[in-house]
């Protein structure tokens, strides 16, 4: 009732201060273009996410100091904390970065955020900066009506700023107007009571516009006006930071459990850097005193003061808290922690994972991780393959009843309880992420999407072939014995084969090596085909035999050819740049098939040989 | 002379498809030269290597490799004409 109510009354509000004043109008104006400036700047930065700013935030995360370091110049850039902040979720849930380096980051952007301070009160309250916005406006638009995406996020960071510099411009012509008609002044409160009373509407009006930035603006342009007191201003700045947290609470509702972590430790960083400016909030005035004055800063500029304190303010927290990373981590992990669920759930898709193209690459193909290795065990299990020691060799189990071999109760069962609510979530996730921007996103999230639909082929396969595994393998005929476990010998080949190639993590490289699995694949279904053949001409089996072992080798043929193909998918999608091209060199059958006939040509006695 | 240049790099900025033909390229070449690497790096391995089995699976992946470069090369003739006929 209350939230239907709200929008109704905040309008009308609105409304009605346009009426009783011109002024009020012309602010609020300010405020609207800040915040639509804002939102042209995200969007366009948002245009080179496909690459380069992941890029450079995996490298830029291998320590605390870097993760500062890096949070504290893209805000500075961006001009936006909030954007650094939700991108920081968003790869902490798509499990590219750790929750230090989040948290790193998250420090970095509040101390970012200070720069915006510097600028509007050192140079957008002295320079006209209208005269700036114009042109930027006219850029931006005419490159916003190009084809490229790059241009056109080029066009929405110019318009953006554009924008930025309009608002405040009309914030300042508006304060500066009201002087003349109404004093705020008056309604200054001084000591602890109007510190209090200052940073609670500091953090409504952020937590109202969700951003720190328009509401610094505003409280630099009414100090530069003189509508607010120095003191209630630095109050409010206060305010303003603990309300910016909200944007990232926000987004990490439908997080991961990591995620919810990183919007829980900027909450906390915030709140305690809140707590220590108030209660030492008027030895810091004498700081910023002492400051102002190293610095050549004029004693009445209290814009540039507010500046300053804003920056010792976050500066400290960051110095105060950074020592503890480690042990907000632990706190962290304790109070948050990851819920086991009877059945395997996804850990990496979430809203925050899908916000940007290469995080929701990199949360699907971490889920098709978890799939395709729950589907090699499952497989595994079914043909009595175990791993030696539990470690990375496959053995073949000798005297396997064609029974699976885990506890569980059949591959059905199996593929409930490991596969399935994660394959779904995949689906539903790549059918809701859309990026029209790069048609390369996309169809790596259908490859992706493809490869799951193999693995699942994979284990449906296994499931078929086992049915007579179950009978052969128990079979008095040695013949039938023989052929089945040659199938199980295999396919252990295939995956132990898949696996060693994983582990040199050698990205493209990996997946064009797959492309010889196949053609071991493509011979072992011709050889089994012999042998069956002359298996029943030599009547060491029965027709019947035949017929199933002829059609478990065409299962195994596929249970075989779907991991490769999977396997393909997932590790080419580890060095993306190289994706494209690698894709047109993979060989198709009738590659295959050429090879096969260059290689193998047949000798007088009917046995084939290695061409030299 | 220098203006001609700007005004082509301008061009080329400010002509996506064009810039996109020329990334492929340039990837396509990255992966020729990993591939050829790789070709020699195996073929290196299979004139030491005397075990049969072995060395049949080496040959098996030379040939792949060398399949697949010889893909490659045709799929960056086709670009770089693609290229030529459209400047």
């Amino acid at each position: 009732m209350v939230k239907r109510l709200l929008l109704p009354v905040v309008l009308l509000m609105l409304a009605g201060g346009f009426w009783l004043s011109a002024d009020f109008k012309t602010i609020s104006a300010g405020v609207a273009i800040f915040l639509f400036g804002m939102l042209s700047l995200e969007q366009g930065f948002s245009a080179f996410t496909g690459g380069l700013l992941e890029r450079v935030l995996k490298r830029a995360t291998s320590s605390h100091l870097r993760s500062l370091g890096f949070g504290m110049l893209s805000t500075a850039v961006m001009q936006s904390s909030s954007l650094v902040s939700v991108i920081a979720i968003s790869f902490l849930s798509a499990g590219l970065i750790s929750l230090a380096a989040g948290i790193g980051i998250v420090f970095g952007a509040n101390l970012g955020t200070t720069t915006g301070a510097w600028l509007i009160a050192g140079f957008g309250l002295k320079v006209d900066i209208a005269k700036y916005a114009m042109p930027m406006l006219v850029f931006g638009i005419v490159l916003l009506f190009q084809s490229s995406s790059k241009l056109k996020g080029t066009g929405s960071v110019l318009c953006g700023l554009g924008f930025l510099f309009l608002g405040i411009y009309y914030m300042k012509e508006g304060f500066e107007a009201f002087k003349s008609t109404i004093d705020l002044a008056r309604y200054s409160v001084s000591g602890y009571p109007g510190v209090l009373l200052f940073m609670l509407i500091g953090v409504f009006a952020t937590v109202v516009m969700q951003s720190s930035h328009a509401t610094l603006v505003l409280i630099i342009t009414a100090l530069a006006a003189q509508q607010i007191t120095y003191e209630n201003a630095l109050a409010l700045a206060i305010g303003a930071n603990i309300g910016t947290t909200i944007t990232a609470v926000l987004s990490a509702l439908n997080a991961t459990a990591s995620g919810k972590r990183l919007a829980v430790a900027h909450l906390i960083f915030n709140l305690v850097t809140a707590l220590i400016s108030v209660a030492l909030i008027f030895h810091l005035v004498d700081l910023v005193d002492w400051t102002a004055t190293m610095l050549g800063i004029d004693s009445t500029d209290y814009t540039l003061k507010l500046a300053i304190f804003h920056t010792i303010f976050n500066l400290g927290g960051v110095l105060i808290m950074l020592p503890f990373i480690n042990t907000l981590v632990r706190f962290l992990e304790r109070v948050i922690p990851d819920r086991i669920p009877e059945v395997d759930q996804p850990l990496y898709l979430s809203s925050a994972s899908a916000e940007f193209p290469n995080t929701a690459i990199e949360a699907v193909k971490n889920e098709t991780l978890r799939v395709y290795d729950a589907a090699v065990n499952i497989i595994s299990s079914g043909m009595g393959l175990a791993r030696e020691g539990g470690g990375n060799r496959i053995q073949v189990v000798k005297n396997f009843d064609g029974k699976p071999l885990t506890g569980e109760s059949g591959i059905d069962a199996m593929y409930e309880k490991h596969v399935k609510s994660i394959y779904s979530a995949i689906l539903v996730f790549i059918s809701d992420t859309a990026f029209p921007r790069k048609e390369e996103h996309a169809s790596t999230l259908q490859w992706l999407r493809e490869a799951n639909v193999q693995i699942v082929e994979a284990i449906k396969d296994t499931k078929h072939l086992q049915k007579n595994l179950q009978r052969f393998m128990v079979s008095g005929n040695p013949d039938i014995r023989h052929s089945y476990n040659r199938i199980r010998h295999h396919i252990a080949a295939i995956i132990q084969e898949i696996l060693d190639i994983r582990q040199q993590q050698d990205g493209v490289m990996d997946m064009l090596a797959l492309d010889a699995l196949k053609l071991t694949i493509d011979e072992h279904k011709n050889s089994m085909a012999d042998e069956m053949t002359k298996l029943i001409a030599s009547r060491k089996i029965s027709p019947q035999m035949g017929s199933s072992l002829l059609n478990d080798s065409t299962y195994a043929h596929d249970v075989s050819m779907n991991l490769v193909l999977a396997a393909q998918t997932l590790f080419g999608a580890s060095e993306p740049e190289l994706l494209h091209a690698a894709r047109s060199v993979t060989l198709d059958v009738n590659d295959r098939d050429t090879i096969l006939e260059e290689t193998t040509m047949p000798k007088s006695d009917g046995k084939t040989m290695v061409q030299e | 002379m220098k203006l001609k240049k700007l005004i082509r790099k301008l061009e080329n900025y400010l002509d996506a498809d064009a810039r996109e033909r020329k990334e492929h390229r340039d990837e396509m070449k990255t992966l020729l030269q990993k591939m050829k690497t790789k070709e020699k790096n195996l073929a290196a391995k299979a004139l030491v290597e005397f075990d049969e089995n072995r060395l049949a699976t080496l040959r098996k992946q030379i040939d792949m490799v060398h399949a697949q470069r010889k893909k490659g090369i045709s799929a960056l003739k086709e670009l770089v004409d693609k290229h030529e006929s459209t400047d």
